[in-house]
């Protein structure tokens, strides 16, 4: 049972990373980018084609997460902007509709020119004891990741000047104009770092299991679960949240099977919006 | 309704024009069925405004469940039929339910539906006995009647578009329609004039749902064998959105338009493989960027403009 | 200082505000006064860029910002203090003062200043903003402005929601503010308080300036007086 939920909070932390991007880009704009695992397929496919040619598996990862961020900060400038100009009411449903669009054109392409390509990335050496559990490097690897990674996001947002900002514009945009932020800014960058975000969850997972091309739908709904159970627009919601999903998933795909559990986490989404609709930790409902 | 007769009269002339060709028949009749999902969905969002991302999982319903009712369970088909639309009925009623009692905004009911959209496909995937998982399912009921046929089965699901046609008509036409049309201007403008927002919300979501499952249970005994993707949320919903989105959310022809439109376009694409993919996405993209309420309706007013 | 030439604006196509014109001098105080609905808050939205402009001009420190976006116009020294407030509900006090810097960070030399013009703030630097009282948050919000050492400080009905004993030690503070140099733009319906510490004045009324002239003189005229002071 250790070992199950071990693995779950290994599991729960990428979760956690996945959700922190999607749920960002809400709270800055009230837009739900259902393209964002398709981000991480990017990063997946970049890095698998780098190592394919011979450059070494941390260029290539480095590679992978920022092409990740280049497509994102073309998909800003492009779309992104036409969205945010709209009133809210029509916003939300325009960024649904559009990046859902955007996620049909990514996954067509990458699924038509890599139809075989899968990002794998070992990590090396002898299996770990962890609490009398053996874990793979590439699990430990992959979890200190994710914990620096959140560990920074956390430290950025309390402690930095441009993190205040970015919370400043979500908790009143208009005052944050006033002393002199751009909100339009200020969501290009939230938006191109939730895209570095999601290509780092793929290099991530691909040090425990492989990830295909075909990855993204279901990256996309995992992180879309994930920030919902934790809330809308809360980063510490999604990384707990991450884990408590994390954990539901392994536990329920060692004792239950495969299809049941990816139903229990829709489940768990619906009944939080049903029962709960700010989320673990969402400020707004 | 003249507009309907009008377009069941023409569209009955299809079969004549395409002769003995299996093939086109089928297509004919795919695109009759899309047709028949765009305007349930044109009820339910065109309408209301409720993100229904669950069109091709609420047919499913209809399909899969009727063809359990009949082939395993022994009901006549009408039975069966009737049984498994009502209960993608009361799935979407339920849905619009939640979503008025709960007052939840346009992005919590798409994200329940599409949760739905998922599970179901999941579901389908995983109860191997009810449904053949992936490998799909043979509907043994209705092989010896006219639902199979080609011809019979046009003229079949030409009526039912045509109910369905005359349905959102008088949807709109009534008090429930008038009410429908302000709710899309101003809901807070209609509930101070005294519109039951949410009691219409319902009834749209449980019209609407009926609609889409008596389609797809139909399909089912249509086609004789149905597998997930038949139903699925890339086969199905992609398409209707971007039907709708061209042919015009909320008129009354729009959604006929579209899946012509897009029957006839998909088939094009065929040889393209993946990139038709990217092609639906770029559709979606575009109709949805620069056209508020359709393409059709868009450029139909221009002209009207021009001419004026 | 600013110079607003034949203004007119308004919302949803239809103009609230016409055809304003004013001025404010360097180190002055101007007041703004009318009654609800005058047009006040329009006309300072349009100002410092949070609202489109159908006519006019703005000029600021011999500067064109007629349509440019309010975080730029923030960042060339004109602070807005709108009459809701607008700071960040989940921040601390010292949160919401440090972004008033910004995009600098925080200067300690500042914050020490504006914690001597706000002692209160002081006792509270930990505390949410949201959790504040009607006075604590309208003196940060004012604070939060100073941060950034503006150059003109535009005031909307500062006095809102604040018991009179707070009011006037607002308007002392504001006075201190304006003894150093600050300039002031303040929009307010309580005229004496206005008129107390600007140096002139302008009514507003009906979206159009009725009256314009030195701060005394306003305080006598008889129209003034009976509109505003109920004095018969």
């Amino acid at each position: 049972m250790t070992a199950v939920v071990l693995d779950g909070i290994v599991l729960g932390l990428q979760f956690g990373l996945l959700g922190v991007g999607l749920t960002l880009v809400y709270g800055l704009g009230g837009v739900l980018n259902l393209a964002h695992g398709q981000l991480a397929v990017v990063a997946a496919i970049a890095a698998a084609l780098a190592l394919g040619a011979g450059v070494p598996a941390g260029v290539a990862a480095l590679g992978g997460v920022l092409m990740a961020g280049l497509v994102g900060l073309i998909l800003d400038a492009s779309l992104m902007r036409s969205v945010y100009r709209q009133p809210t009411e029509g916003r939300v449903l325009l960024g649904l509709l559009l990046t859902l669009g955007v996620s049909f054109v990514i996954a067509g392409f990458l699924v038509w020119q890599f139809p075989i390509e899968a990002l794998s990335l070992n990590i090396g050496g002898g299996a770990v004891e962890l609490l009398g559990v053996r874990m793979r490097r590439g699990s430990l690897l992959a979890s200190a990741i994710a914990l620096v990674a959140g560990g920074a996001l956390l430290a950025f947002f309390r402690l930095s000047t441009l993190g205040r900002a970015v919370r400043s514009v979500i908790q009143d945009e208009e005052g944050a104009k006033l002393v002199g932020i751009n909100p339009a800014s200020i969501r290009t960058f939230i938006f191109v770092l939730s895209a570095i975000l999601a290509g780092l969850v793929a290099i991530t997972r691909s040090m425990t299991s492989p990830v295909p091309v075909t990855a993204g739908i279901d990256l996309t709904i995992l992180a879309l679960v994930v920030t919902v159970v934790g809330g809308l627009g809360s980063v510490p919601g999604a990384f707990v949240a991450g884990i408590l999903l994390g954990i539901v998933n392994t536990v329920s795909s060692f004792y239950i099977g495969q299809y049941i559990t990816s139903i229990v986490l829709l489940a768990a989404a619906a009944l939080t919006i049903v029962l709960r609709p700010s989320g673990l930790l969402g400020q707004r409902p | 309704m003249r507009a309907i007769l009008a377009t069941g009269a023409l569209l009955s002339l299809v079969p004549l024009w395409l002769g003995d060709s299996r093939f086109l028949m089928g297509l004919a009749i795919g695109g009759l069925v899309f047709a028949a999902y765009a305007v349930a969905f044109n009820v339910i969002f065109g309408e209301t405004k409720q993100l229904f991302l669950c069109v091709g999982a609420l047919a499913g319903v209809g399909g899969y469940l009727s063809a359990n009712f009949a082939d395993r369970a022994g009901w006549p088909l009408p039975a069966s039929v009737v049984a498994a639309a009502l209960i993608a009925t009361g799935l979407g009623g339920l849905f619009s339910w939640v979503a008025v009692r709960r007052s939840l905004d346009v992005i919590f009911t798409g994200i329940v539906t599409l949760a739905f959209s998922l599970s179901y496909a999941n579901l389908l995937l995983g109860q191997r006995t009810f449904t053949g998982g992936e490998n799909g399912l043979a509907v043994a009921s209705g092989s010896e009647t006219a639902i199979r046929g080609h011809a019979s089965a046009y003229y079949l699901f030409l009526a039912v578009l045509l109910t369905y046609l005359a349905v959102y008509r008088l949807l709109q036409r009534s008090h429930v329609g008038w009410a429908f049309r302000s709710l899309r201007d101003d809901e807070q403008a209609a509930e101070l004039a005294g519109v039951n927002v949410s009691r219409y919300r319902i009834q749209a979501g449980l019209i609407g749902s009926a609609m889409l499952g008596l389609a797809g249970a139909l399909l089912a005994h249509h086609e004789g064998f149905i597998t997930p993707s038949t139903y699925a949320f890339g086969h199905v919903d992609v398409r209707v959105l971007v039907m709708l989105a061209f042919g015009g959310i909320g008129t009354l022809l729009g959604p006929v338009l579209g899946a012509a439109v897009f029957t006839i376009t998909d088939e094009l694409l065929v040889g393209v493989g993946q990139l038709r993919e990217v092609a639906y996405g770029l559709l979606v993209i575009v109709l949805f960027l620069f056209f508020r309420r359709g393409a059709i309706p868009a450029l139909t007013s221009r002209l009207r403009r021009l001419r004026a | 200082m600013l110079e607003v030439n034949g203004l007119s604006t308004g919302y949803l196509g239809k103009d609230v505000v016409h055809d304003v014109s004013l001025g404010v001098g360097t180190g002055e105080a101007v007041a703004i006064i009318g009654s609800n609905g005058a047009g006040k808050t329009t006309l300072f939205r349009a100002v410092c860029g949070l609202l489109g402009i159908s006519a006019g001009s703005i000029r600021f420190d011999k500067a064109e910002i007629t349509s440019q976006a309010a975080h730029r116009i923030a960042r060339q020294g004109l602070a807005y203090v709108p009459a809701e407030r607008r700071l960040f509900p989940f921040m601390s006090v010292r949160e919401n003062l440090a972004l008033g810097c910004y995009p600098a960070a925080v200067d300690p030399a500042r914050l020490e200043f504006v914690l001597g013009v706000f002692p209160p703030l002081g006792q509270r630097l930990s505390q949410r903003a949201a959790t504040l009282s009607g006075g604590e948050q309208q003196m940060l919000a004012v604070g939060r402005a100073l941060m950034a050492r503006p150059r003109l400080l535009m005031l909307d009905e500062p006095t809102t929601g604040l018991s009179p004993k707070l009011a006037h030690a607002a308007y002392r503070a504001l006075d201190a503010l304006k003894q150093e140099g600050l300039t002031l733009l303040i929009a307010e319906q309580q005229v004496p308080l206005a008129l107390s510490v600007a140096d002139r004045g302008y009514v507003l009324e009906d979206g159009r300036v009725q009256l314009e002239g030195p701060a005394e003189d306003l305080a006598k005229s008889p129209a003034v007086r009976r509109a505003y002071l109920g004095v018969a």
